[in-house]
């Protein structure tokens, strides 16, 4: 039975596989950050970056919390998961040497530049951009922290030059995952098509 | 005949439940204050953790930015009498004090150029200078009981501080600001400055300093809300 099922598969591209702990990262990754997002949001609200309190608000759908007291618990409650899986994720992949393997290298850059062969280029292309949104990750916690505990962390938030320039950081943040969400989506599904995005949720 | 529910539905309608859990809570405070409280003592512990006695690092002067100190008020600003104005520090302490504005200004002046942080999310850099607020507790003697600290407004605004914060050399009760007596709109006569707290932490118009071994149902107007308590930068 094992022989025939292995048989038949082997006429079809291979199904793609994810390691669980890949599997358990993408999630508590996803629905932590998209808790920060819409808690952050709410938070920007009371005094928004751009313009203060005359300036643009956020509609309450998107928002999460009901006031500001409800935002900040949201956010400081879901910061732990973001954070804390980051981490082990981030020592996982360097223990495992992971970092070789399932990220982006030289070889993909140079595949974008001359390949000829479409899949390859689609293929780096996808590798790049998740490889470069997790700079991105651990800026925000850096920018976080700079403003969450500016004294206590003070070294950290000098880095950022002033309170203008490290709220805004912060919060750019916010359209950078949401682009990245819908391109890392589409260009998941033109390498592996669905097969590939099922892959790393079940 | 019904189908077993495979391993993949139960998680794909596990997915849709918590995203649909998740999008009819957002707008609303639904779990806000939960969630507050379930995770407030782990985040108290490491604010507490990171907490240390050592001055802050002060900006020069020049950094100074007058405008972008927002005044908040809760309610009404209270008109105070200067002449008629006593600080009292009272509770678990050998020394019951009542101070004087005259009383306060004859302390040694301390002076801080610091970052003021809103809750709200703006901050601006200010200087503050009044009376370390050690320096009052070293007259009034707390007793080896104390861990908190209440402060009472003249607005009916309270607040209250873990001991250790209030110790802090940075800690002042404020009546002059950039340079200048503290404006009514500002707290004056004398107001709680402080760079290691949020802005809803430096109550404004302080009357009474009540010191204690327990805290009280009643924290502070905002932590009542579902502010978090201890509040510190």
């Amino acid at each position: 039975m094992t022989s025939t099922t292995s048989a038949k598969r082997r006429k079809s591209p291979p199904i793609p596989t994810q390691a669980l702990l890949a599997k358990i990262f993408h999630w508590t990754n996803l629905i932590s950050l998209f808790v920060m997002l819409f808690s952050g949001l709410q938070i920007y609200n009371a005094n928004p970056v751009f313009g203060g309190r005359e300036g643009w608000h956020f509609p309450s759908f998107l928002t999460l919390g009901g006031w500001l007291g409800g935002g900040r618990s949201w956010h400081f409650a879901a910061m732990w998961f973001y954070a804390l899986n980051l981490l082990w994720y981030g020592l996982y992949v360097l223990i495992s040497r992971r970092w070789q393997k399932r990220f982006a290298s030289d070889s993909d850059v140079k595949a974008l530049r001359v390949s000829q062969n479409a899949k390859r280029k689609n293929y780096a292309l996808h590798r790049i951009v998740y490889t470069a949104i997790v700079p991105v990750l651990v800026l925000s916690i850096a920018s976080g922290l700079s403003m969450y505990k500016p004294v206590q962390f003070h070294w950290l938030s000098s880095l950022f030059v002033n309170w203008q320039i490290l709220r805004t950081i912060h919060f750019i943040a916010v359209p950078t995952f949401i682009l990245f969400t819908f391109i890392h989506s589409f260009l998941a599904l033109r390498v592996g098509s669905i097969r590939l995005i099922r892959s790393m949720f079940i | 005949m019904s189908k077993p529910i495979s391993r993949r539905q139960l998680l794909q309608w596990s997915g849709l439940y918590s995203a649909s859990l998740l999008l009819s809570s957002c707008g609303s405070s639904l779990g806000s204050s939960e969630v507050g409280q379930a995770f407030e003592p782990l985040n108290q512990a490491t604010q507490a953790l990171l907490l240390s006695q050592k001055p802050v690092s002060e900006y020069p002067l020049s950094a100074i930015e007058p405008d972008k100190l927002l005044i908040n008020t809760f309610d009404q600003t209270p008109q105070i009498d200067p002449t008629k104005y006593r600080l009292q520090i009272e509770g678990e302490v050998n020394h019951p004090l009542q101070l004087s504005l005259t009383d306060l200004q004859e302390f040694p002046l301390a002076s801080m150029v610091i970052q003021h942080v809103c809750v709200e999310g703006w901050a601006a850099i200010v200087q503050w200078s009044g009376v370390r607020l050690r320096e009052l507790f070293r007259l009034a003697q707390p007793k080896s009981s104390v861990r908190y600290v209440y402060f009472k407004s003249a607005d009916g605004y309270y607040e209250s501080w873990d001991l250790a914060s209030a110790m802090h050399p940075q800690t002042l009760m404020a009546y002059q600001k950039n340079g200048q007596p503290l404006s009514v709109d500002n707290g004056a006569p004398l107001r709680l400055a402080s760079p290691i707290k949020l802005g809803y932490k430096q109550s404004k118009w302080v009357t009474q300093i009540l010191l204690t071994h327990q805290l009280m149902p009643s924290k502070g107007y905002w932590e009542d809300q579902g502010y978090e308590w201890f509040g510190g930068l």
